[in-house]
């Protein structure tokens, strides 16, 4: 995974739901749920946070140290990328 | 629909007898019958072409099959979902994999209390979140456990157990809906277990069984999430019959 800025897959439709996520695929036929520190994580895979502002903004919000807080971003991003969630070419 | 036959037509009255109404327009219009040649079924409809089969119950299921499509296509504006529903005072949506013990249970159910709106096809209007009825016959694939014999008017096919009279009343109009049960049968269960599930999770599980997502805003998911957000909904791992019944019937109990 890369350090830069991760972006979701412009193709991909979200709708969030009392703080979780459904996320629908259609090119693969897939349908996901996300928690919400997956959501949290997925908003932020704008294209323009780095992997570190997004820790940093999660460690804030769910009162968790950075160390913990970029290990759960990392763990995460690596999950969507293996989903083909995130658009490759920004990463 | 035509039938000019009777074994034809009994058949079809076995299985879509609750929908015969005497309906001054007509939007779908069905010529079924044998042939006398090699006894195989059609099922034809003008500006199309036939279906065959060689058995009664293969004939069901392919007609089962086209009147799904059709209807998704006469009321585009419903949000199908390929699930059974109950009523106890609103609509129970019980949704599962084929073979996953819907109609089983379905049937079970009926002996505890609950109405009977649809076995197979739930329509929902998303505007009022209601569930339209889609009375066909309760349509087993095997025989339930002893405790929910079938009655002896059941028309047996090559597939399928049509039950012609459920015990509980069958609902006729649009039902509001109450609550989504997502069930899984697992065999190796000791005893049935019921969690709640979040509005996301249940709207992932309703997308996957959504029959004409693609017509509906946002490809579908809006409609999913409207569904879920708006009612409880609970995973049900479902076991011993007797005792899944009773926990979902406690589990849909209003609360104090």
């Amino acid at each position: 995974m890369s350090e830069n800025h991760p972006k979701r897959r412009f193709d991909i439709s979200a709708r969030v739901v009392a703080d979780e996520t459904v996320v629908l695929d259609l090119g693969a036929a897939q349908i996901h749920q996300l928690n919400a520190t997956a959501s949290f994580i997925w908003n932020r895979c704008d294209g323009h946070c780095t992997v570190g502002e997004i820790a940093e903004k999660l460690a804030e919000s769910f009162d968790v140290d950075y160390e913990t807080a970029r290990q759960a971003v990392r763990t995460t991003l690596h999950r969507f990328d293996e989903l083909g969630l995130l658009d490759s070419a920004r990463q | 629909m035509r039938c000019a036959e009777p074994a034809t037509y009994t058949l079809v009255a076995a299985a879509y007898g609750e929908m015969q109404d005497d309906a001054s327009t007509i939007d779908l219009d069905y010529t079924v019958g044998q042939n006398g040649a090699d006894a195989a079924f059609y099922i034809a409809r003008p500006g199309q072409k036939a279906l065959t089969a060689r058995d009664d119950g293969t004939f069901l299921a392919l007609f089962d099959k086209d009147i799904a499509i059709e209807l998704q296509k006469l009321r585009r504006d419903l949000y199908f979902v390929h699930a059974a529903v109950l009523t106890r005072g609103e609509a129970v949506m019980l949704v599962a994999k084929p073979g996953g013990g819907k109609s089983t249970l379905t049937w079970a159910l009926l002996h505890h209390g609950f109405g009977f709106l649809s076995d197979e096809l739930a329509p929902v209007d998303l505007d009022t979140l209601e569930v339209h009825p889609y009375p066909r016959t309760l349509a087993l694939k095997r025989e339930p456990p002893g405790s929910y014999p079938l009655p002896r008017r059941t028309v047996v096919t090559s597939r399928t157990l049509h039950v012609r009279s459920v015990p509980g009343s069958v609902v006729k109009g649009p039902t509001p809906l109450g609550a989504l049960v997502f069930l899984n049968y697992d065999p190796d269960a000791t005893g049935p277990k019921i969690r709640p599930l979040t509005a996301a999770e249940a709207g992932a599980r309703l997308y996957a069984n959504a029959l004409n997502p693609l017509a509906h805003a946002g490809n579908g998911l809006d409609g999913a999430v409207r569904i879920t957000a708006a009612h409880p909904c609970y995973e049900l791992v479902s076991a011993d019959l007797s005792a899944t019944c009773a926990l979902l019937a406690r589990t849909l109990e209003p609360s104090e």
